[in-house]
């Protein structure tokens, strides 16, 4: 197994499929949430990490099921919507759906296992995901919603770095 | 499972997914006046539809109501505009009975306010078609017992005399023909003088001297010295009065509806009609029926031209006031015969 982002060199048939523990993908995705609506209670440095966004990233890539990541993702997202405060439900459900099938689709097709393609990979969703978001929102909503600040800079940044890190914990869940 | 299932197809299972969630937010979603997105967004589906089903029904009607419906318009149109004339003519028809109505009904009046006068009701069927010439022809005749001289009255005023008379139909003289004339008085002043025909459609007023005042409006009697016209019928009125020399230049203005007339009343006999009472006004006023009620004496004796001296106020003596260089105002009258009014 290469640990290179290489893009082509390797056929989709090589690229391994990790297998989780029964419940291990649910259960993680939920601790995510749970995660994230607690550490929000304690101040605004949580929302640089976006634990929901990482965790749908992190089984896509793994999984290497368009299908599977995009419900993962939609799973997520609504029930991100859901434990927020005043976002419609679907909101986060439609960013999230895409980054799901989009990162099982990239994941079928080059090798993830790096950190840093996992860096990169974590950044660009990142700023896919608020790029959709911002989209819903000023076509849906009508709000202003920017497709990028230096906060977001930041947030993306620091949510690829802490995303590395956990990638490589979420490894140990595998059957291998 | 779901795998298997959706392998095949995940673009569209993703877009599937995604559009449950744009649905989803859209019955969440609220846009102005708290209208949900999901509404806005089926109003915009929807009414394009019913925009073109419901003008696909408007212009069929229209087709239907413009073109097909319209087939007998113009049979209609027609039927209607034959109507039309049919009623126009109809509404002239009844205006003119209307008016002939209103004429009878005058001289009706007028026969039923004097029954010691003998009069005969006449139409008008012709006029002289020399065009200097004022004269009319009337539906009655010798057989109908008419004669020269005979007065021709309507209720507004005097018309002028019977100058020829044929067995069904005879011939007036207007009272503004050029060879008419009529012994005739100012009714304020009982000024006397003759009333002449000048070919124009106003009468003149002849042989009253400069000093008497005479005024425009005022009102010009039957003086009855003609022994034609009963006394105290209305001529008509000044329109213009002017120093002359040595007489004024007097235009009367006829009462009578010279140009149009249509029913006339010919007096069998120049017997005086009693006069009618008048409401009130002061001075000489036609009722009426045309004949002036006079409330008071003239204010000053007439003053014959020829000599100067005042003449009685007396009606009953014509020949003392009538100027001495005026020519008789008419023919003397024959006796009229008593004939039977019809």
């Amino acid at each position: 197994m290469s640990y290179m982002l290489n893009p082509g060199a390797q056929s989709e048939s090589n690229i391994e499929v990790h297998r989780y523990y029964s419940g291990t993908v649910l259960l993680t995705a939920f601790l995510a949430l749970v995660l994230q609506a607690f550490l929000h209670k304690y101040g605004r440095w949580s929302e640089l990490v976006d634990l929901p966004l990482l965790v749908t990233v992190y089984f896509g890539l793994s999984r290497r099921n368009p299908v599977t990541g995009m419900f993962l993702g939609a799973a997520v997202g609504i029930l991100q919507d859901a434990l927020s405060h005043d976002n419609p439900i679907g909101l986060y459900g439609i960013a999230k759906t895409l980054v799901g099938y989009l990162a099982s689709t990239i994941g079928a097709r080059i090798d993830t296992q790096h950190p840093v393609s996992r860096l990169a990979l974590i950044f660009l969703f990142f700023h896919f995901h608020q790029m959709v978001f911002a989209i819903t929102q000023r076509v849906l909503l009508n709000h202003p919603e920017p497709f990028f600040t230096l906060r977001l800079l930041l947030n993306s940044v620091v949510t690829a770095a802490f995303g590395v890190a956990l990638f490589a914990l979420l490894d140990r869940l595998r059957k291998s | 499972m779901i795998d298997t299932a959706f392998r095949q197809r995940p673009v569209f299972l993703l877009a599937a997914v995604v559009l449950v969630q744009v649905l989803l937010l859209a019955f969440q979603i609220k846009r102005d006046h708290d209208v949900r997105l999901i509404r806005y967004w089926a109003q915009a589906i929807v009414m394009p539809f019913e925009r073109g089903g419901t003008d696909a029904v408007k212009n069929t009607g229209g087709f239907w109501s413009n073109y097909i419906s319209l087939r007998g318009a113009r049979a209609e149109n027609a039927r209607l505009r034959a109507e039309l004339d049919q009623l126009r003519l109809q509404n002239r028809e009844l205006a003119a009975q209307a008016g002939e109505a209103q004429r009878l009904s005058a001289i009706l009046n007028f026969r039923e306010a004097h029954p010691e006068a003998q009069m005969l009701a006449a139409q008008v069927i012709s006029a002289s078609a020399d065009p200097t010439s004022h004269t009319l022809v009337l539906n009655r005749g010798d057989h109908d017992h008419v004669r020269r001289n005979m007065a021709v009255i309507t209720p507004d005023g005097i018309v002028g005399k019977i100058v020829e008379v044929l067995p069904t139909t005879s011939q007036v003289l207007l009272i503004n023909d050029k060879d008419s004339g009529a012994g005739a008085l100012l009714a304020d002043t009982r000024t006397h003088g003759v009333i002449k025909g000048s070919g124009d459609p106003d009468a003149r007023l002849d042989y009253v001297i400069n000093e008497e005042p005479v005024h425009p409006g005022e009102l010009v009697l039957t003086s009855g010295e003609d022994r034609i016209f009963p006394k105290d019928l209305l001529i008509g009125t000044v329109s213009m009065a002017n120093q002359g020399n040595p007489f004024q230049v007097i235009h009367v203005k006829p009462a009578a509806r010279l140009d149009r007339l249509e029913d006339v009343i010919i007096l069998l006999t120049p017997q005086e009609l009693k006069k009618q009472d008048s409401a009130g006004a002061p001075g000489a006023s036609p009722n009426s029926l045309g004949i002036v009620q006079q409330e008071s004496e003239p204010p000053k004796p007439l003053v014959a031209p020829a000599t100067g001296k005042p003449a009685a106020p007396n009606a009953a003596q014509p020949a003392a006031k009538a100027p001495a260089a005026a020519p008789p105002a008419t023919t003397p009258a024959q006796p009229a015969n008593s004939a039977p009014q019809n």
